[in-house]
């Protein structure tokens, strides 16, 4: 038996990511702990300048005081088909303002209204809840997070790629292994809670926030139960460039249009027209292509010469970059039409918890995206989520630091991590994880593999990518760079498993999971979570009733479109926002 | 796609690399290492080492206290769905 070297930490409380939830869930950890509680938030790459939350507008649903709690509530889980932990979001929505005040307490600033008000604006798929951006983005946001993180004590491990949880044999996670993203050396870290906020798992869409999210599989891999896989963040992009905006620009009058000229997403969803969810967009989008009304646009034409400049000067730092690099180029594409699809940004498949995001697992929790709190998360609900159950896991990871038997390092369990987590390497072998991923990509990307699912092609999927895992197994690593890239890939190809599975267990249509097969949604056999567990044999696929205990999962009939009432001609301002004020 | 960064004017700082989220730009000794032989050198310069997994975020260019890194904003090979 090879000798192990490397590092071994010991800490009370392990976040692994450092997106949203992991910065949120070491900050609560930290403040919910006793004098002395150790706090360890590790990433793969540099904290606070890293993960989906950092190239983000950051921008996140806020409850106020005076605003309509529980009729939030009942829109979020309508709007997410009723696949929702209803007691978690309605906790995640309570303390949405205390934690507006403990980010303006660490330095963070929110836009404001000349008279001191907050500016507040509607989001895409929801009447009453209103989001709130902070200046300077998700930049800004991750990073204040980080000084005040360091200000508190808590231990930041940057650049360390987590490859295992540890099991040490005592029916509970001690912890978590993994190697230095550049140098590759081994790390042990010992822990008494370990929060796993990874955020969900990408396929690299090639959007700016391409980060793979691979702790959601160590979890599977060390016994927690994983769902919503069938689920997906499918959005609308564009070849050309990266355009954070989307639903502030449809606000303003832009709307998609298809080959014809045809305003299509009236025809598709007459409610919400171009106010639609992304999810919704994505069908109505794949559908138009099955029409062969391709392509199709992003029209913005009808967004007022006065307006323009807010959307090519963005708030966010690489965006104002990105326009100000493409200069007229972008003005022309973005105000003239730009071909637009739906692709798929992320699954949303993520570790099953309670309300409290503890896992199935004792000593594991998660938080962030990772966590399986909603199935969809609107524009303003994925950060508003990860700050909530990111607070909610800290304070769950240190009730448990008492009430758990304390971790215990198994020796034997650390090699075997060890030789996992620093193999298959051979410096002649040339690097070809890429290659899988992009016949993965073409698999799971295909609009009727990803979109408009249907059985008979769904298995086929399931036959391509076995293949491709396959193929996998012949590759190896000639440098730590392609190790890391490897192991995602791998993820990915897990990921890609669980997903097809799942969407072939649910047999009816709901949210972003679409079967021509099975085309209307049914409560009554379906008001389930597909959840996804490691058996003796492979993955096992059950499920479970989600209970509905706070609110009906009934649709929604909205309010008349704030579009209609102003019929494009009076556009809501992007810096005064339509939505109610409320005193800072 | 990260194009370029100006070594001439490089002071070697290292941040770029630091703040990279796709690993692309290492530092690297400095091509005088050799210059007094059993002397380690401790000066390094970046290199980009992984041009092809750039993901456009501009970190680099943003955080150059020099503002010598060339970031270009063209989006390549983006899957498709049909």
């Amino acid at each position: 038996m090879p000798a192990i070297e490397g590092v071994l930490i010991d800490t009370d409380v392990l976040v692994i990511g450092a997106g949203a939830g992991g910065l949120l869930a070491a900050l609560s950890a930290k403040r919910h702990g006793p004098p002395g509680t150790r706090v360890t938030l590790v990433d793969s790459w540099l904290i606070g300048r890293t993960g989906h939350t950092a190239f983000s507008n950051a921008w996140k649903i806020v409850v106020a005081p005076d605003d309509d709690l529980d009729g939030i509530l009942r829109e979020i889980v309508a709007g997410n088909d009723g696949i929702a932990d209803q007691v978690l979001v309605r906790e995640v929505l309570a303390s949405s303002y205390a934690r507006l005040k403990d980010f303006e307490s660490i330095g963070m600033k929110f836009a404001r209204e000349e008279d001191g008000r907050y500016k507040r604006r509607p989001t895409r798929g929801l009447d009453l809840a209103r989001v709130l951006y902070p200046e300077g983005g998700g930049l800004e946001f991750s990073w204040l997070l980080r000084r005040a993180l360091e200000a508190e004590g808590v231990q930041l491990i940057d650049r360390l790629f987590v490859t295992g949880l540890l099991g040490g044999g005592g029916g509970r996670i001690a912890g978590a292994v993994g190697i230095h993203s550049r140098t590759g050396e081994f790390h042990a870290i010992k822990a008494r809670a370990t929060i796993v906020a990874t955020n969900a798992i990408t396929f690299r869409s090639g959007f700016v926030r391409d980060i793979t999210g691979t702790g959601t599989l160590l979890a599977y891999r060390a016994g927690a139960s994983l769902r919503n896989a069938e689920f997906s963040y499918v959005r609308p992009g564009t070849p050309k460039f990266y355009f954070e905006g989307i639903t502030f620009a449809i606000q303003e009058g832009a709307h998609f249009v298809n080959a014809k000229g045809e305003a299509f997403m009236r025809a598709y969803e007459p409610e919400w027209a171009d106010e639609a969810d992304v999810p919704r967009i994505a069908r109505a989008m794949a559908l138009e292509n099955e029409k062969g009304n391709v392509p199709l646009y992003l029209d913005m034409s009808a967004i007022p010469e006065e307006l323009r400049d807010y959307f090519i000067q963005s708030k966010v730092k690489w965006m104002d970059y990105f326009f100000r690099k493409l200069g007229n180029e972008a003005r022309t594409d973005m105000f003239g039409k730009t071909p637009y699809y739906a692709l798929n940004q992320m699954t949303k498949m993520a570790i099953r918890t309670g309300a409290d995001c503890r896992s199935d697992v004792p000593g594991l929790l998660a938080a962030g995206l990772a966590q399986a709190g909603c199935a969809n998360h609107f524009a303003g609900f994925h950060i508003g989520l990860c700050v909530g159950n990111g607070w909610i896991a800290g304070r769950s990871a240190v009730e448990d630091l008492e009430a758990l038997p304390p971790p215990r390092l198994d020796a034997g369990e650390i090699r075997a991590l060890h030789a996992e987590a620093t193999g298959p390497r051979d410096e002649a072998a040339k690097p070809e994880s890429d290659l899988i991923l992009r016949d993965l990509q073409a698999v799971m990307f295909a609009y009727n593999v990803g979109i408009l699912k249907r059985g008979d092609r769904l298995e086929t999927a399931r036959r391509q990518v076995q293949a491709l895992a396959a193929r996998f197994e012949a590759l190896a690593a000639p440098h730590t760079h392609e190790l890391v890239r490897l192991k995602e890939t791998e993820a990915m190809l897990l990921a890609a498993r669980f997903i097809l599975g799942a969407s072939l267990m649910r047999t009816e249509s709901r949210l972003s999971h679409f079967r021509e097969d099975y085309d209307a949604r049914d409560d009554a056999h379906w008001l389930v979570w597909v959840d996804i567990a490691r058996g003796n044999d492979g993955p096992c696929f059950t499920t479970t009733p989600v209970p509905t205990p706070l609110c009906s999962v009934a649709p929604l009939t909205r309010r008349p479109s704030r579009l209609d009432a102003h019929s494009g001609a009076v556009p809501v301002s992007p810096v005064t926002g339509s939505g109610v004020d409320v005193p800072g | 796609m990260i194009e370029n960064i100006d070594i001439a004017k490089c002071t070697g700082c290292g941040i770029c690399d630091l703040v990279c989220p796709a690993d692309v730009i290492h530092m690297e000794p400095a091509p005088h290492a050799d210059e007094v032989p059993g002397l380690r050198q401790v000066g390094l310069l970046p290199v980009i080492k992984f041009r092809e997994h750039c993901i456009t975020c501009f970190s680099c260019e943003i955080f150059c206290p020099e503002q010598i890194v060339d970031v270009h904003p063209s989006v390549k090979n983006r899957p498709r769905p049909w």
